[in-house]
């Protein structure tokens, strides 16, 4: 398996770097450099960790911006329960949590074994799909065995990469020796998930805040930021954008400052994201742009080049959603293949008079969020792509060249 | 009660609409439609017909 690097630069941050405190040089912070950065493992009852998460209104930093403080008061405790840390990132365009595993593995694993300490239990498994990213987190789980023993015993597990393996049900069940595909039940890992047992799971930004967190406490924590979700988030950037690959950001940072001026139109929140024309007066709150009906999701943010062909963007990462079907919801499988279809039409400048019945008829239709995902994608970039659409209708081409800012990762092998 | 269907299941026979109309229809494909997952008290007798009659046992009867 191999995949495609977007840039190997280092990643950068807007104000103070957190998260990424001293490892914007793209250098690995070992334990010891770790260890002064963030000082010691420290850990919090649960009723502690709970009420600061609460304090700081910490969100999921994965799709579905879930309240951690809700999500830590639905698991018990106890030595069966479980935590997982979800490193799949199974979006191509998103690099930030295979950043954060590669470059400072020892603040994600501060995170997971508070968490853990304070569900009184010592099992914590890694889903990662990363190479380098899973290869930092041994060295990492090396250098304590040695330098600071600790109870909790951490796993590391490679995971596929398919877009659809990297929902966190789909997770459990492939750590399970399942097939890594959404289960038909709406199961809560809460209550039954790994191995069957409650489990804590999120994606790896949230361990990393939560690390924060504990070693900041919640006043300094919440002394940057939105005071809607106070603190740094991290994103992907790609395309016409200020910084390209990883940012750290305040939440409260306008998201013009990211993308400014006004070249081609802006993705939020990745493949199953929103296009939008422009960014003014939206800031990287994920409330605020929940309101506006918009979602951060893993936060990937693209605008593209004035000289590349949206429509062409789309249109391949359309297809990309399509091929990542897990193939056993027949409405979503037959749906995307069609949908895609409809889009590459629209490209050749072709009609596709079915194309909305197509997007309605993949809303709600699946096991997980994919359908709806897709349609979200598309239905936006129909919206915001109305010149181009026209362009493409009258000549067959705009004339501009598919660049590929979109990257779309290993082809999907099932 | 509601009527659900397991999308990982349902092979798209067709038959569901055919029973319980009020609630579900059939797309081109096949595909149940839900037009509204509520079952009124008075149909559940036919929700429960659908429910048995699906071969592929892709449909749950639930109460909310
Ligand atoms: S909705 Fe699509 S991607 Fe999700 S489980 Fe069903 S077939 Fe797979
Ligand atoms: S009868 Fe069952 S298998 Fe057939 S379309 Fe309805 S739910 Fe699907």
């Amino acid at each position: 398996m191999s995949t495609t690097p977007l840039t190997r630069s280092a990643p950068t941050a807007f104000g103070s770097a957190r998260l990424l405190a001293g490892v914007t040089h793209g250098t690995r912070a070992d334990l010891s450099t770790h260890r002064r950065l963030h000082g010691p493992q420290r850990h919090r009852t649960l009723e502690e960790l709970a009420a600061d998460a609460a304090r700081v209104q910490l969100l999921g930093r994965g799709g579905a911006a879930f309240p951690v403080a809700t999500k830590l008061a639905a698991v018990p405790p106890g030595r069966r329960t479980q935590v997982v840390v979800n490193g799949s990132e199974s979006e191509p365009a998103s690099r930030k949590d295979r950043t954060l595993m590669t470059l400072t593995p020892h603040l994600v694993l501060d995170g997971a074994l508070a968490v853990a300490r304070a569900l009184r239990t010592s099992h914590v498994t890694i889903a990662v799909h990363d190479q380098a990213a899973a290869s930092s987190l041994h060295a990492a789980l090396q250098e304590r065995a040695l330098a600071e023993p600790s109870p909790e015993l951490v796993r590391v597990e490679r995971r596929p990469a398919r877009f659809v393996a990297g929902e966190i049900r789909a997770v459990l069940r492939g750590l399970d020796g399942g097939p890594a595909v959404p289960p038909s039940r709406r199961t809560l890992p809460s209550e039954a998930g790994l191995h069957g047992a409650p489990t804590f799971a999120s994606n790896v930004e949230t361990f990393a805040q939560i690390a924060l967190l504990v070693s900041l406490g919640p006043a300094e924590y919440a002394a940057v930021g939105s005071p809607e979700e106070p603190g740094t988030t991290l994103l992907t950037l790609l395309g016409d954008t200020r910084a390209q690959g990883v940012v750290e950001v305040p939440t409260d940072l306008p998201l013009d400052a990211l993308v400014p001026g006004t070249s081609g139109p802006v993705l939020l929140g990745g493949y199953h994201g929103r296009w939008v024309e422009d960014v003014v007066g939206l800031s990287v709150t994920r409330p605020a742009l929940r309101a506006g009906g918009l979602a951060l999701n893993a936060g990937v943010v693209a605008r593209l080049p004035r000289e590349a062909c949206a429509l062409a963007e789309v249109t391949a990462v359309t297809r990309w959603l399509a091929a990542q079907s897990a193939g056993q919801c027949g409405p979503c499988l037959f749906g995307t293949a069609a949908l895609a279809r409809d889009v590459d039409d629209l490209l050749h400048g072709r009609t596709a008079p079915e194309v909305d019945a197509r997007l309605a008829g993949l809303v709600r239709r699946g096991a997980c969020a994919h359908p709806d995902g897709t349609v979200a994608f598309v239905t936006s970039a129909l919206d915001v792509l109305t010149d181009e659409l026209a362009t493409h209708r009258r000549h067959g081409t705009c004339g501009r060249p598919y660049a590929g800012v979109l990257p779309l990762g290993e082809r999907s092998v099932r | 009660m509601r009527i659900e269907v397991d999308w990982t299941r349902c092979d798209g026979h067709g038959l569901c609409g055919l029973l319980l109309p009020e609630n579900l229809a059939n797309d081109t494909d096949g595909f149940p439609v839900v037009r509204d997952p509520e079952v009124a008290p008075g149909n559940v007798h036919h929700a429960r017909r659908a429910v048995s009659a699906c071969p592929a046992l892709a449909l749950r009867l639930s109460r909310p």
